[in-house]
């Protein structure tokens, strides 16, 4: 009951109470570029979830194994080239450059995915398909991951696999109900009279910032949740 | 210690730069998507500026248009000519042989032909204008408030005597008056000379109708349908057909002579003999603005 209790616990944070877009304003990018209709913001979403899952799943893999302090794999290399040191090997350092690497392949693979099998989405895309690489959201996730893989302060709270897949795809939920929550809106706005020195980004990111808002409403329902589970 | 661990952060980076490329690599094949070569090689020949000129969303989608849905080669304006040469050899085909689009005012009156105005007090843009009754008595025709000329970027269209007219020296076609009209009486027109015939009235009224409002609007008499096929009255209205129209081959002068109230006119760059009129005339020297010292006329009204 624990565990599911607190993987039940990180997920609503991710999607809901700290939402990727709306709390920690991550990923604003495709959040205002691609929400100008529903059905694209709502592709948009599925793929950076999906790309989320991927990038998470293999850095939580390099940061578990090789790249934390004290990892399997470097810890067994060590110990054969230097069995008598009291060292502990931390390959830490590479960890920024080990989660772009494998974000930058991971949405390459979706590209090509999503080119073969949906080209009329890739068209919609545009740029914005690549530009996900260099989304933050998505390297968010690896950090928060990184956060409670390598940070963690004693071994029986790091990360297993499936609080970092929890997050990552609970985090690419959350993000696609705010992009289409933000695709929904600006699709009512088209029909309104929208002042004109407010027409365009200008009113979308004060439609973004009264959904923060409105959003902030969810936090302490992780408190309640926790009590609920304890 | 230091060059162990060295090692294996740059073993760690290869092996994880092989993994990833054999995975891409597989993933090329496996999710290959047939192009057709003469698409990629027609997109590259276009200017890539993606403006959506042609009436396709970019580049991309008019070279896959071109090929697979057998649009025209010309239609790319920033590409020009020398665009749509190269597309027409990619392709096989003949470029058809196009001309510059420009926009026309649908109107002749200035404020002394304009019969029924009011005093207006409102905001002094046509957009505002045109909501309103009573400006004028014409409600299809110019209403000279510049909205038009302060969305020029060329310095190409003024309001003179109260009608919009357009400098076609200046003039690029890039059609921003043709959008902002919000009486839409600017079209765009191919120019198949440098001066050619337009009908100046946008009035779908009739006879007495329009003579009650305007000295010089189209009663819609249909005297010009009836000299010349290549007019074609609608709603009282005559217009062009400007596929057909052929400026050397047609001698327009039978149907201007017929014309009652003057309705169709010559536009476009002046021709040699308007030049030579004025050639010995001494013209005033143009004072261009000089906005550090004149008021900004910018419609911020406070």
């Amino acid at each position: 009951m624990e565990t599911i209790g607190s993987l039940i616990l990180i997920a609503i944070g991710a999607a809901l109470i700290n939402n990727f877009v709306l709390h920690y304003f991550v990923g604003i990018c495709p959040f205002i570029g691609v929400s100008r209709r529903v059905d694209m913001a709502f592709g948009m979403g599925c793929a950076v979830t999906f790309v989320i899952s991927i990038a998470a799943f293999l850095s939580w893999t390099f940061t578990y194994f090789i790249l934390r302090a004290g990892a399997p794999v470097t810890s067994w290399i060590w110990h054969v080239l230097r069995p008598d040191s009291e060292l502990v090997p931390d390959l830490s350092i590479l960890n920024y450059i080990v989660y772009i690497f494998v974000i930058a392949s991971s949405v390459q693979l979706v590209e090509m995915y999503v080119r073969k099998f949906f080209p009329a989405l890739y068209k919609s895309f545009g740029v914005f398909l690549p530009l996900i690489t260099t989304n933050c959201a998505i390297l968010f996730a690896c950090l928060e991951i990184m956060k409670h893989v390598s940070g963690a302060s004693d071994p029986s709270q790091v990360w297993g696999l499936d609080k970092a897949l929890v997050l990552a795809i609970f985090g690419g939920l959350g993000f696609t109900l705010a992009i289409v929550m933000m695709a929904g809106i600006r699709e009512e706005l088209d029909q309104c009279d929208v002042p004109k020195a407010l027409r365009g980004p200008a009113i979308t990111l004060i439609t973004a910032g009264i959904l923060a808002l409105a959003f902030l409403g969810f936090s302490g329902v992780d408190r309640g949740l926790a009590a609920l589970f304890q | 210690m230091f060059w162990i661990t060295v090692g294996l952060a740059a073993s760690t980076m290869c092996i994880l730069a092989i993994g990833m490329g054999y995975m891409l690599g597989w993933a090329n094949e496996a999710f290959h998507v047939e192009v057709d070569p003469k698409i990629t090689a027609i997109t590259k020949v276009l200017p890539g500026a993606n403006c959506g000129g042609c009436g396709y969303v970019g580049c991309g989608e008019y070279a896959e248009a071109i090929v697979l849905a057998g649009a025209p080669v010309n239609k790319c304006a920033p590409g020009g000519a020398s665009c749509a040469d190269a597309i027409a050899t990619i392709m096989g085909v003949e470029v058809e042989e196009s001309w510059p689009y420009r926009p026309v005012v649908h109107c002749a009156a200035t404020y002394k032909d304009r019969l029924g105005r009011h005093e207006y007090r409102g905001e002094r843009t046509c957009r505002a204008a045109n909501l309103v009754t009573g400006v004028q008595g014409c409600t299809y025709g110019c209403l000279g408030f510049g909205d038009c000329a302060s969305v020029c970027e060329y310095d190409a269209i003024h309001v003179i005597d109260g009608l919009a007219t357009i400098d076609y020296e200046k003039c690029t076609g890039c059609g921003a008056c043709v959008e902002i009209c919000p009486r839409n009486i600017i079209t765009r027109v191919p120019f198949k000379a440098d001066r050619i015939l337009v009908v100046k009235c946008s009035n779908k009224d009739f006879g007495k109708a329009v003579k009650d409002v305007c000295k010089v609007g189209c009663i819609g008499c249909k005297a010009c349908q009836r000299t010349n096929d290549l007019f074609k009255v609608e709603a009282n209205l005559p217009s062009l057909d400007y596929d057909r129209y052929n400026p050397k081959a047609v001698d327009f002068q039978p149907v201007l002579d017929r014309c009652p109230m003057g309705s169709l006119v010559f536009v476009g760059k002046p021709s040699p003999k308007d030049v030579e009129a004025v050639a010995h005339e001494e013209l005033p020297e143009r004072v261009e603005a000089d906005f550090k010292t004149t008021v900004d006329d910018s419609d911020w009204w406070g």
